[in-house]
C-alpha cells in the first residue's frame, strides 16, 4: 500500500514533467503505444535512474500503476519523454539481438515484448542459482548481468516460482529438440530405432541431468513447484512432458491406454528425480540404475497384462464355447 | 489494490502459459506423418486456442463414435441370430469404419482422448442390449435416437467450423460432412424398419436423446 503511494507520487511527478515539456513526441513512433513497451521504457529508464539513488521500488509500483490506470499512451509518453536524453544510449545497450516476430502483432520487429524480456532475465538468472537458490536474490543478479536495474524482479509476480517453472519450460524445450532431431534421424535411415524400454530410459535420463547443475538446490525448486499457486502449471509441463516423451516413443493410442502409459511414466519419472536429490554415487549411477529397475517393472507388468487378458479369454471361451453348451442343449435352434 | 494484483497475477499466468503453450506448440507444429498420405486432415493449429477448439471436436466425435460402436455391439449380442442381424451388422461395420478414421485423425494430431471411454463402453454396450430385449423395433428405435442425436451434433459442429473459415477447415468439413450422411442414412433405416411401433417410442426416444446430450457435454471437457 504504502508502495502504491510512493509509486502515485513517482507517477505525479512524471506527468508534472510531461506537462512541462510541450508537446512531448516519442523518439521512438512505431511502437510506444502500448504497456508493455511503456513499461519496457521505464526498465531502461531506471537503469540510469538507479544510479542517480532513485527509489529502487518505483519500477515495479510504475508498472503496477500503468497496469491500473490503463492509459498506457500518456503514461508510456511521459516515461519515453522523461528518459528522452539518455534514452538513444541505454537502448542500444539493452536492444535485443532477437528477430523474434511477437505474435500479437503490436510491435516493430526490433522490438522485444515484456514476454521475451521476462525469458532473458531468467535464463541469466540461472547461473546465480547455485550461489542464491531459486530465489529473488537470483533473479535480482541475473537482470543486473543483463544491465537492468535489481528492481526490475518487480515484474516478477510469482517470484521464484517464475524463474523455477521458466527453467522446467526450458529443459523440456530442449528435450523435445533432442527427441526431434533422434527421431528424424531414424527417419533418414542414419540411427536404430530404439526400443521402447531403452527409449524411454534414455529420455528421462537425459532431462533429468539437465537438473545435475542445480542439483543441490533442486529440492527447494521441487517445495516451490509444490506451491498450491505453481501447482497447476507445473502439472501442465509435467503432463506436457510425458506427452512428449510417449509420442517419440511412437504410442499413437486412443483408448485408456493413453492414460495408463502416461501415468505411469509420469510415476517413473517423479520417484526417479527424487531419488536423484538425495543420490550421492559418482555420476548419480545409483539414479540410473533405480530407473532401468522401474522401467523394468512398468514393462513388466504390461506383459503381465496382456497374459491376464488373454487367460481371461481363453476362460470365457471356455464357459461360453460351443463344449457347454453342447453339453446343456443350449446350441438348438427354435 | 489485491483486486489489481488479483488481475496483474491473472495476466500473469495467462501470458506464462500462453507462452510454454507457444513453445510446445511449436515443438508440435510438424506432427510426425504416419499415414500414407502426404497431407493431415487438419491444418497446423495457429495458436493454442484453435487446437484447443479443435481438439475438443474430435475428441467428441471420437467418443460419439466409439459409444456408437459399442451400442450397435450391444444389439448384435441380443439379435444378432435373428432377422435383423445383418442389417444391424451393416451399420455396425459403418460406425467401426468412422471409428478408425477417428482413431487415424487423433493419433496423428496427439489429441487426447476422452477419460470418460470406460464409461461410454459399458453405458453403450449396455443400451444396445437393453433395447434389443425389446425387440427388433426397440433396437430401431435406439439406432434412430441416437443416430438424430449424432447428426444433430455433426451438424452443429459444421456449422461451427463454416462460420470459423470452410476454407481452412475444408477436409476435416468433408470428413464430418461423410459421416453425417451415413448417420442420416441409419436414421432412416432404422424408421423404415418399424422403428416407431415400439410402446413408449417418444419417452424411450426422449430418453436415450437427453443421455447422448450430456455425454456429448462431458466428453467435451473430460
Amino acid at each position: 500500500m504504502a508502495a502504491l503511494l510512493r509509486g502515485l507520487r513517482v507517477g505525479g511527478t512524471l506527468r508534472r514533467f510531461g506537462s512541462v515539456v510541450a508537446a512531448p513526441t516519442p523518439t521512438n513512433p512505431r511502437c510506444c503505444n502500448s504497456l508493455k513497451c511503456g513499461f519496457h521504457r521505464a526498465a531502461v529508464r531506471l537503469q540510469d535512474d538507479s544510479k542517480s539513488d532513485k527509489p529502487s521500488s518505483s519500477s515495479s509500483t510504475t508498472y503496477h500503476e500503468h497496469y491500473q490506470a490503463h492509459s498506457a499512451d500518456q503514461d508510456a509518453a511521459a516515461a519515453s519523454s522523461g528518459a528522452a536524453a539518455s534514452e538513444p544510449a541505454a537502448e542500444e545497450a539493452s536492444r535485443p539481438n532477437t528477430s523474434y516476430q511477437d505474435q500479437s502483432g503490436e510491435h516493430g520487429e526490433e522490438y522485444e515484448t515484456e514476454e521475451q524480456l521476462q525469458a532473458r532475465i531468467l535464463t541469466a538468472a540461472l547461473e546465480f542459482v547455485p550461489q542464491h537458490g531459486w530465489s529473488m536474490e537470483a533473479i535480482a543478479a541475473g537482470a543486473e548481468t543483463l544491465g537492468l536495474s535489481s528492481a526490475s524482479t518487480g515484474m516478477f509476480y510469482n517470484g521464484a516460482g517464475d524463474l523455477v517453472l521458466h527453467f522446467i519450460a526450458q529443459c523440456n524445450s530442449q528435450l523435445t529438440d533432442i527427441l526431434a532431431e533422434q527421431h528424424n534421424q531414424v527417419q533418414l535411415g542414419q540411427a536404430e530405432p530404439k526400443e521402447t524400454a531403452e527409449f524411454l530410459r534414455d529420455a528421462v535420463e537425459t532431462r533429468l541431468r539437465m537438473y545435475i547443475p542445480y542439483v543441490e538446490t533442486w529440492p527447494q525448486a521441487m517445495s516451490i513447484l509444490l506451491l498450491p499457486h505453481n501447482i497447476p502449471d507445473s502439472l501442465k509441463h509435467l503432463s506436457t512432458l510425458v506427452d512428449d516423451i510417449w509420442y517419440y516413443a511412437g504410442d499413437r493410442s486412443t483408448d485408456m491406454n493413453w492414460y495408463t502409459k502416461r501415468a505411469a511414466l509420469t510415476g517413473i519419472f517423479n520417484t526417479t528425480e527424487l531419488v536423484m536429490v538425495q543420490d550421492s554415487s559418482p555420476d548419480f549411477q545409483d539414479t540410473w540404475n533405480f530407473l532401468d529397475n522401474r522401467i523394468q517393472d512398468v514393462v513388466n507388468m504390461a506383459s503381465t497384462a496382456k497374459q491376464v487378458q488373454s487367460t481371461g479369454e481363453a476362460v470365457v471361451q471356455g464357459l461360453m464355447g460351443a463344449a457347454l453348451k453342447n453339453l446343456t442343449g443350449a446350441n438348438q435352434r427354435r | 489494490m489485491q483486486r489489481a494484483a488479483h488481475f496483474a497475477l491473472y495476466d500473469w499466468t495467462h501470458i506464462l502459459s500462453s507462452s510454454t503453450a507457444r513453445q510446445c506448440l511449436k515443438c508440435r507444429a510438424a506432427p510426425l506423418q504416419l499415414s500414407s498420405r502426404g497431407y493431415s486432415v487438419l491444418p497446423p493449429p495457429r495458436d493454442s486456442e484453435e487446437k484447443a477448439m479443435l481438439d475438443r471436436i474430435l475428441r467428441v466425435d471420437h467418443a460419439g463414435e466409439y459409444g456408437a460402436n459399442r451400442i450397435y455391439a450391444g444389439q448384435m449380442a441380443v439379435l444378432g441370430r435373428s432377422q435383423i442381424g445383418p442389417l444391424i451388422q451393416d451399420m455396425w461395420d459403418q460406425e467401426k469404419k468412422h471409428l478408425g478414421k477417428f482413431n487415424e485423425i487423433l493419433a496423428e494430431n496427439r489429441v487426447r482422448p476422452t477419460a470418460l471411454l470406460p464409461l461410454w463402453n459399458i453405458a453403450g454396450y449396455l443400451l444396445g442390449a437393453s433395447t434389443a430385449l425389446l425387440g427388433k423395433e426397440g433396437a430401431m428405435a435406439c439406432t434412430v435416437a441416437v443416430e438424430e442425436s449424432i447428426s444433430e451434433h455433426y451438424n452443429s459442429q459444421i456449422r461451427a467450423l463454416m462460420e470459423k473459415d470452410p476454407d481452412r477447415y475444408i477436409e476435416l468439413l468433408k470428413v464430418i460432412k461423410e459421416f453425417r450422411d451415413d448417420e442420416m442414412e441409419h436414421h432412416d433405416t432404422g424408421l423404415e424398419h418399424d422403428a416407431e411401433t415400439v410402446p413408449g417410442y417418444w419417452l424411450l426416444k426422449n430418453v436415450i436423446q437427453l443421455g447422448c446430450k450430456a455425454a456429448i457435454y462431458a466428453s467435451e471437457r473430460v
